[in-house]
């Protein structure tokens, strides 16, 4: 008896026939509303410059106009900026990987003279109050000759990457069992040749989990290539370049549209492919 | 390389004891000279751009030093002293708590509203609408600031004047150009910037949350409100502490969002510490779009080193207050459980 009470009234709770249209219709309105912005922009972006005054904030052009997709990637160097922005970010995914799965490796598996020194510093920097560090480090890479270079930027971005991924790769190399590397050892494989072709194999999930985030921070990433390109316009990246655009047209709009959504693309692509990738990620984050 | 690793191997297996008591820390060091090489680019990245800028802006706290060439007008810790009297400052410090003490219990609310309904199974395309919410959290800030500057443009016909005939309002809204507003303005947006992460780590809170309890509490008679109540709340206790510990901390450094939106003006109406210090440091030199602050500054490095060290040595107190709860909370609980089971073991 109490049992058939409680099941009804589980199911009036959650998945009631009534109550799920319901819920639906306010997720889908809420939903619109919440990437609105988006979809406007991408109207907008699909607008003539006097449709685009006249709509407002109605979200449907009159026709298709791809000439503003031209006018950004051509006459506002859209081209040049996407060009930059794909050359930083895969260095920096590529470097930011390579670099913090060997320390990674060499942390988790090796017991070096100094280890424990090294873990302690890093450790200490966490929690040592930032200041204000950009000044200090725009002076490094002015002394290296690397300013308005698209190398500063990605040397810039990767250190500041290393501490977290290195210590993600630490924790994930610990995890792989001892015994596959022994055995590596035992057939004859070498220091790199048992992290090439046995551990970074082996790693695989974790590459594909940080590698995304590392995409989407540098892809994303506005302070860096602001600072460190400021001299030479054409090295700017999508964010600097379309930010830029902005104080330079005030007239321009539907250009400015297809601009945000030409540098928008590429993550929300990537955003899309591996979405249950990334959220389990994120989620990861928060449950160790 | 191979023979060698092959043949220490088989060098310490046949003589396990005397070589490893001789063995001095140098050969010790040789012997892992692969793992140094391996930790180099690591070690040097670490050290140039994280270890070496931190005691470098340090330094620059006792200098007054608009950023070119080398410190040397030594002031002491005169700098320090001006922060304390900054009434702008104080004004980004109190925008930054402001922006905070809204953001996070709005924010968080909604995100666990949201996370309770797309957590129910029976719902279906709820990876979709999960990926609907989340995408604003992928959106560049520099994205953000040029379509919402755009939109807010053109609210103009449509929005202001439906507000006013509402009599909400007597004349069209500058809305990221008015001093009382554009701060409520910024938090809105960057409520809706950053829900999406904390809706993933509240779902990942839920599924935490073992199905048998929801069954024993049906069982045992309990309703939905009890069973969200007595099952659902004390299950996302742990894991909430850490969402609001990542959100308070995320808020009270914000800064991307405000400077592209508003660079922290009008006249400082909307700046936060962040912002402040960057414009402080560089003289408003280094925006895009031109200052921001409502007024271009001579760039005052040692001033703007001594500001964030300053705020920096707050935020390490605040985290680390809720840090020590964290773990506080842990040991509690962990403590609890083990009383649990002796007590069903008796």
């Amino acid at each position: 008896m109490a049992a058939t009470t409680a099941t009804r009234r589980r199911r009036t709770g959650h998945g009631s026939p009534l109550r799920q249209p319901v819920t639906h219709a306010l997720l889908l309105i809420c939903g619109f509303f919440w990437v609105y912005p988006m979809l406007w922009a991408i109207s907008g972006s699909l607008k003539s410059d006097s449709g685009f005054l006249d709509s407002g904030l109605g979200l449907l052009p009159h026709g298709a106009h791809w000439n503003n997709y031209v006018d950004a990637w051509k006459g506002a160097n859209f081209s040049g900026y996407f060009t930059n922005s794909v050359i930083i970010t895969a260095s920096t995914v590529f470097f930011t990987l390579l670099f913090a799965s060997m320390a990674g490796y060499a942390l988790a598996r090796t017991n070096f003279p100094g280890k424990k020194v090294l873990i302690g510093v890093i450790l200490v920097t966490f929690f040592l109050p930032r200041g204000y560090t950009i000044v200090p480090v725009y002076d490094i890479i002015n002394q290296l000759y690397l300013l308005d270079t698209l190398w500063s930027v990605v040397l810039v971005q990767v250190a500041g990457a290393m501490v977290f991924n290195t210590f993600l790769f630490m924790g994930y190399f610990r995890t792989v069992a001892k015994e596959i590397e022994e055995a590596a050892r035992v057939d004859g494989a070498g220091f790199h040749q048992t992290y090439f072709y046995i551990i970074l194999p082996l790693a695989r999930p974790m590459l594909a989990t940080l590698g995304l985030f590392s995409f989407i921070q540098s892809w994303n990433d506005f302070m860096t290539p602001l600072v460190f390109t400021l001299g030479q316009p054409h090295l700017r990246t999508l964010s600097v370049g379309l930010y830029a655009f902005i104080s330079q047209t005030s007239t321009d709009w539907t250009a400015l549209c297809a601009g945000s959504i030409i540098s928008l693309a590429p993550i929300i692509l990537v955003f899309v492919v591996a979405q249950r990738h990334i959220v389990a990620a994120i989620a990861g984050a928060v449950k160790g | 390389m191979t023979s060698q690793t092959t043949e220490q191997a088989a060098t310490a297996l046949t003589r396990p004891v005397a070589p490893r008591r001789r063995r001095s820390r140098w050969a010790n060091v040789k012997e892992n000279r692969w793992s140094y090489a391996y930790i180099a680019p690591f070690v040097i990245l670490v050290a140039v751009f994280t270890i070496y800028p931190i005691i470098a802006s340090l330094g620059y706290t006792l200098y007054q030093w608009n950023g070119i060439g080398s410190p040397t007008a030594y002031v002491g810790l005169d700098n320090f002293r001006k922060v304390l009297h900054d009434n702008i400052f104080w004004r980004s410090f109190g925008h930054t708590f402001l922006y905070t003490a809204v953001l996070v219990p709005v924010q968080l609310f909604l995100a666990l509203v949201l996370a309770l309904v797309l957590n129910n199974r029976r719902l279906r395309f709820s990876t979709f609408y999960r990926s609907v919410y989340f995408i604003p959290a992928v959106i560049s800030p520099a994205i953000i600031a040029v379509v919402f500057q755009l939109l807010f443009s053109n609210f103009g016909a449509n929005i202001d004047q439906k507000l006013i005939s509402l009599h909400l309002m007597h004349k069209p809204l500058d809305w990221l150009g008015d001093p009382h507003i554009v701060l409520w303005v910024i938090i809105a947006i960057g409520i809706w910037n950053t829900l999406g992460y904390n809706l993933v780590y509240f779902l990942a809170g839920l599924q935490t949350i073992p199905e048998d309890l929801y069954e024993a509490a049906t069982i045992d008679g309990a309703g939905a409100r009890q069973q969200f109540w007595h099952v659902t709340i004390p299950g996302l206790r742990e894991i909430g502490m850490i969402i609001l510990f990542l959100a308070i901390l995320g808020s009270l450094q914000v800064f991307d969002l405000v400077q592209v939106l508003t660079g922290g003006g009008p006249f400082y109406a909307s700046s936060v510490v962040n912002t402040y210090i960057y414009q402080e440091a560089f003289g408003g030199g280094f925006s895009a779009a031109g200052g921001g602050g409502g007024a271009s500054v001579q760039p005052n490095v040692g001033f703007a080193s001594a500001a964030s060290f300053f705020y920096g040595l707050i935020l390490l107190v605040i985290t680390g207050g809720q840090a020590i709860a964290i773990a506080y909370m842990r040991k509690r609980r962990r403590e609890m459980n083990t009383a649990a089971i002796e007590e069903a073991r008796l």
